[in-house]
């Protein structure tokens, strides 16, 4: 009894976790198809183009209100805890670090997958349930070409200038809350950061551009694609697609660091 | 020409399609009558290479298209139009750049010959002054004419319509069938449609197959079904109600 009991657990497990190699192998195909595809970008230019919109000049709000409140953040708690110390001098230098290398681009990445992630991933899923990708197919059209590989490549180039703008933003703002709110000299702000910075500190900070568009487009399109079972399904989907592509946002950040600052130290 | 030989479709453990064989002949339309959920669209899109069957074959024109590969689909599907249930067509896009479409992805032709086509189907679907329209703005039945007009728009020799009168007004429904019979004495034009509703069967279909738990039913002339000893067949004939 108790071992049927057992029995069937485990064989439950197992089944799930076969489950899950088998999506993850899908993935992999569906990830590389979208690399594949990438040579059709100039016959869907014009997708490329709208997907550039939405997920650059549209998503220009939402990052300039995540990093205005990282660079003010941390410039105002950090710059409580050096005046502790007599260190205030170096705020310019300790913000910098948070602000470009870290926290920057990590929050730019989560509020990215929440909002180019979702949409991608509902609207994929919407065209899912109602067949429009089978459409595609059945007249001779590649949906992955067409849908997902103007989706990459429009985050691939879109968010290095959002980087960009995010490290700017951010680091302004730190100088404008030493300067209001630590009484700083902006000038002392400044030089604190310029003479130290290092290339590895761009390194980080724009490598992370890159690896959160193929994150974020590639989980977001595959969990529309996989959409299934009416308006609910496509709910479903898309809350996947965020959790799954903001946990590896995480993971990745973590590991970009890492990998850079290990081998450029 | 269509041929299932034999063909097992499961989804995780469930078996959908059990062994089944179905023809369906040029300039013929068939219909494929059965329940909700049995597997209707799943047939339809075993017969487009959409989804492959666990086991069996599927034969156009005498190719077996199983093992085939997506690129070598494409030339084969075009041969056969398709109305999705939904109707898929793009919501971002007009009525005419909806027709349009297939044709600048995949036919080299001039501007002028892709508008004289999308013209003509325009003309054909009865959606003159739509063009500019999005298929939101439209009712049941002219979405549904649209979705014809597109799976056309290759000159198929067969077209496969997914309940084409679900979720239409009694008169819309009565119109779209009496379009699908023109299409085949114009066109000489083959159908498959599947559906859940047997007045529709008996209105236009030359010949009906009954897909029931998996299992073809009954398959000949629309004629010979009154003459099924088969219970389900006997009680759908009194009931007229698929819904079970
Ligand atoms: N992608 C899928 N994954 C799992 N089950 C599916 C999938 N597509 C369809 N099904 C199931 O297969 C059965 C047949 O579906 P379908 O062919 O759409 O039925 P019908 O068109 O006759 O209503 C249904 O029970 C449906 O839930
Ligand atoms: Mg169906």
């Amino acid at each position: 009894m108790a071992a049927t009991l057992i029995g069937n657990y485990v064989e439950s497990k197992m089944l799930r976790f076969k489950e899950l190699v088998l999506t993850m192998q899908e993935f992999f195909y569906f990830a590389l198809r979208s690399f594949a595809t990438l040579p059709k970008a100039k016959r869907y230019w014009r997708d490329v183009l709208d997907q550039a919109l939405i997920c650059g000049v549209e998503s220009i709000p939402i990052v300039l209100v995540s990093s205005i409140s990282i660079g003010a953040l941390m410039s105002m708690e950090v710059g409580n805890l050096l005046e502790e110390f007599g260190a205030k001098t170096m705020l310019g230098r300790s913000t910098s670090n948070a602000v470009l290398r870290e926290l920057g681009p990590l929050l730019m990445g989560l509020m990215l997958s929440a909002r180019y992630g979702s949409r991608n991933g509902a609207e994929l899923g919407a065209m899912q349930i109602s067949e429009q990708i089978d459409a595609l197919r059945a007249f001779g059209t590649d949906p992955i070409a067409k849908l997902v590989m103007p989706r990459l490549l429009a985050a691939l180039i879109m968010f290095v200038p959002l980087i960009a703008l995010s490290d700017f933003a951010g680091l302004q703002t730190g100088a404008l809350v030493a300067q209001f709110y630590h009484k700083l000299d902006p000038g002392i702000f400044w030089n604190s950061i310029y003479p130290r910075l290092l290339p590895k500190d761009f390194v980080v900070s724009f490598l992370k551009a890159p690896v959160f568009a193929i994150i974020i487009t590639l989980v977001s399109s595959f969990n529309g694609f996989s959409a299934r079972g009416g308006t609910a399904g496509v709910g479903r989907s898309t809350i996947k697609g965020i959790v799954a592509s903001s946990g590896l946002v995480l993971v990745a950040n973590f590991y970009v660091s890492k990998l850079v600052l290990d081998i450029m130290h | 020409m269509i041929e299932l030989r034999n063909v097992t479709l499961r989804y995780g453990e469930k078996v959908i399609l059990d062994k089944i064989s179905l023809t369906v002949q040029d300039n013929t339309i068939k219909a494929i009558l059965g329940p909700s959920g049995v597997g209707k669209s799943t047939i339809i899109k075993l017969m487009l290479g959409l989804i492959k069957p666990n086991s069996g074959q599927v034969f156009v024109d005498g190719v077996d298209i199983t093992p085939l590969k997506e690129a070598d689909l494409y030339p084969i599907r075009r041969k056969m139009g398709i109305v999705f249930q939904g109707n898929a067509l793009f919501d971002s896009m007009t009525i005419s750049q909806n027709m349009s479409f297939f044709l600048r992805e995949n036919l080299r032709l001039p501007d002028e010959e892709i508008n004289r086509r999308v013209v003509e189907q325009i003309r054909f679907a009865g959606l003159e002054g739509y063009e500019d329209q999005l298929p939101e703005s439209l009712s049941g039945g002219m979405k549904k004419r649209v979705a014809i007009g597109r799976a056309l728009i290759f000159n198929p020799k067969m077209i496969l319509f997914d309940e084409p009168t679900a979720g239409l007004d009694p008169v819309s429904s009565r119109k779209i069938l009496n379009l699908i019979a023109s299409l085949k004495k114009s066109n000489d034009l083959g159908a498959v449609f599947v559906t859940h509703i047997i007045d529709d069967v008996f209105a236009i279909a030359d010949e009906v197959a009954v897909l029931y738990q998996s299992k073809i039913i009954f398959d000949g002339p629309t004629a010979q079904l009154h003459d099924s000893q088969h219970p389900f067949i006997k009680s759908i004939l009194s009931d007229k109600i698929l819904e079970l």
